[in-house]
């Protein structure tokens, strides 16, 4: 049986809400500057949830920090441009315009929330401090609008506003780093490894409410993990990062379905998986390069790659559109078959 | 090689403001590992599986029931007397950069319990340092490349191959893994993961995995048996693939159907269930502890706890309203 795929492909003249376009972030180093991200072009389109998929070290945590012109010293952005509808190119915003972006248009959940909220304040101060931040003058009417998004995702207001982070669960504070993101009316959403620390059914009821609040505020999604399930479970499309510009991306069922780039079904077949052949799984040989590891020329993966041609040693493949919807940048013809 | 019987572990909290509370971990749990063999235990966070884990290592005492190990019960023996048994039971812990100590170098990591052990065996120097290089080269690290480094400079999934070297220094006989891979990089965890799963078939070391991702523990332990956990009670025990294909508890069923489809390659099951608010709530102790969240819930689950039955001889279940349902993700053929 073969599952019918979805081409959900956005023809060429489609709007896009946030485009990264050529993104280089490089970090100072004893050695010089390294670029963390390099060259990285992803498009959001307004009303979907994209994915972004990497292994630590892919830089994949500073692209979306850098979505927020927000990259930590001594990291900056060297080159390339972040343009979101409305707000211009952010990396070019600075002072009060870009802190009015950040959690106005852009809103951001942190990795593991639970370290990100002040311990020493409750969760409704701590919404009075963003209020104050971007001016807000009708404190109550804020009050209101979390009151309300609390619960949307599950939990009680009166409780959660007069609450520690401390006593809260994990699951719980991240779902308030989501009302926190989205209290100032985002229309983006950055979601950085948002289930990471949390078991599968808290997992499962987080997801559910990106999927809802996503869905119910028309927004624009971008959920960054290293877990394919997550993506699986919530994106519509896929783009697979790995040090370089993204060997991979595409429509998420398709790209799952029938990965193009080697990496990608290297990352597909090193999963553990609760039906089909165990002895299937593979071991994905070695590790991401690092800042001082990454390869100045040629593929970025090619040392892990059981396809490594001579020519990829050479020359750093380029991101083309192969069929439809879909891009990769591997030297190797696409096959179309699934190994 | 273990064998426990009934083990139940309570705490008492002296809250300033809330008083004595008693909150009860474990409620009675018994499984056996036979050696060479795998149990695992899933759970979500909070239901008492990290406990067991520590009483099975020593590091935290249970107030009822028995704990064999071989042969030896150890709930009426000495801390000394009792000593010796653990430490053929060591533990890999969950989160490698903390389970390291930062200002030492992986050589003096595992060559402090390498000493100690040669002290007894009678071994030299150089047999301390040749059993360090030949413990990395078991756990897939280059002795070269590692020795000299401290942990900062490995990657997670490395510092967890030192930690299970470090466990191995002292010729164990089981190794307990609590969520042994959760904070690894998806990429490297079936490296880990099929490390762990040779040792046992090369060395016959048994293992208890604790986790709450149930794939994992089916590919370390397929052919062994798989213990879910719900609020400190085994709810539901058997077989690995047969609870994942016929789950009769509506937990479990939860817990399955909550696990992310893989789309292109998986299709959902069609019977997936989703539990009733969360942990977090606390509920009397009267009555089957997941009645407040099962979807199957009746008047009669509030009456008293059910007890762990028989579905079928080596499968066993604690619910008034079991039923197998197909919850699980069900793989697409494919078509070449």
């Amino acid at each position: 049986m073969t599952e019918t795929i979805q081409q959900t492909d956005r023809p060429v003249d489609q709007p896009v809400e946030v485009s990264v376009s050529d993104l280089t972030v490089v970090y100072r180093t004893d050695l010089g500057e390294l670029p963390a991200v390099s060259r990285a072009s992803i498009d959001l389109v307004p009303g979907q949830i994209t994915g972004l998929v990497g292994e630590s070290g892919s830089g994949k945590s500073t692209l979306a920090l850098a979505m927020l012109n927000a990259v930590p010293s001594p990291g900056r952005i060297s080159s390339g441009s972040i343009t979101v509808t409305g707000l211009g190119d952010v990396t070019k915003l600075a002072g009060r315009k870009l802190r009015h972006a950040r959690g106005g248009t852009l809103g951001y959940v942190f990795q593991a929330s639970q370290n990100s909220l002040n311990p020493l304040k409750t969760i409704g101060k701590q919404l009075l401090d963003l209020g104050r931040a971007h001016d807000v003058r009708d404190l109550r009417a804020l009050v209101r609008r979390a009151a309300q998004l609390i619960s949307e995702v599950g939990l009680d207001p009166d409780r959660v506003l007069d609450s520690y982070q401390h006593e809260l669960s994990g699951g719980m504070r991240q779902r308030i780093g989501i009302v926190l993101a989205l209290v100032l009316n985002a229309r983006v959403l950055i979601l950085d490894e948002p289930t990471t620390a949390l078991d599968v059914l808290s997992q499962a009821a987080v997801l559910d409410i990106v999927r809802r609040v996503h869905r119910d505020s028309g927004l624009t999604t971008l959920i960054v993990t290293h877990d394919l399930g997550v993506v699986s479970e919530i994106a519509d499309r896929l783009v697979v990062m790995y040090g370089g510009p993204n060997p991979e991306e595409g429509p998420a069922t398709a790209v799952l379905h029938e990965p193009s780039h080697p990496y990608t079904r290297a990352l597909i077949g090193a999963m553990a998986r609760i039906v089909g052949d165990i002895s299937a799984a593979r071991v994905l040989p070695g590790r991401p390069p690092d800042l001082t590891t990454v390869p100045r020329q040629g593929c970025v993966f090619r040392d892990r790659c059981p396809l490594a041609m001579p020519v990829c040693a050479e020359e750093e493949p380029e991101l083309v559109q192969w069929t439809p919807g879909r891009r990769r940048a591997c030297h190797v013809e696409p096959t179309g078959v699934l190994s | 090689m273990i064998e426990a019987r009934n083990i139940t572990r309570t705490y008492r909290s002296h809250g300033a403001i809330t008083g004595a509370r008693v909150v009860p971990a474990l409620r009675g749990v018994s499984f056996s590992l036979p050696k060479g063999g795998a149990v695992s235990f899933i759970g979500e966070s909070g239901c008492g599986k990290t406990t067991l884990g520590k009483i099975l290592t020593g590091i935290e005492t249970f107030d009822g029931g028995e704990l064999v190990v071989d042969g030896v019960e150890l709930s009426g023996l000495s801390a000394r007397r009792r000593a010796p048994y653990f430490r053929r039971i060591q533990m890999i812990h969950q989160d490698p950069y903390s389970a390291l100590n930062p200002t030492r170098t992986i050589e003096q990591t595992l060559e402090d319990p390498l000493r100690m052990r040669a002290r007894e065996t009678g071994g030299d120097r150089k047999a301390v340092e040749a059993r360090a290089a030949e413990l990395l080269e078991l756990v897939g690290l280059s002795p070269e490349g590692v020795l000299g480094k401290y942990p900062h400079q490995l990657s997670g999934g490395q510092r967890q191959r030192v930690v299970i070297a470090r466990a191995l220094t002292v010729d164990p006989e089981v190794l307990i893994a609590d969520e042994a891979v959760s904070m690894i990089d998806v990429s490297m965890r079936l490296g880990i993961l099929s490390l762990l799963r040779d040792l046992r078939t090369r060395l016959g070391i048994s293992l208890v995995f604790i986790t709450h991702d149930v794939a994992t523990a089916r590919y370390i332990g397929e052919d062994g048996e798989l213990h879910v956990i719900y609020r400190g009670s085994v709810i539901e025990s058997g077989p690995t693939d047969t609870i994942i294909q016929t789950p009769v508890h509506p937990y479990t069923q939860c817990l399955l159907s909550a696990i992310p489809i893989m789309r292109g390659l998986e299709l959902p099951g069609p019977q997936r269930l989703v539990p009733i608010g969360s942990l977090d709530e606390r509920t009397e102790d009267t009555g089957c502890l997941f009645a407040p969240r099962c979807p199957f819930a009746t008047d009669e689950c509030e009456v008293a706890q059910p007890a762990l039955t028989p579905w079928d001889p080596t499968h066993q279940h604690a619910c008034l309203h079991a039923e197998p349902r197909q919850v699980a993700a069900m793989e697409i053929a494919l078509s070449q």
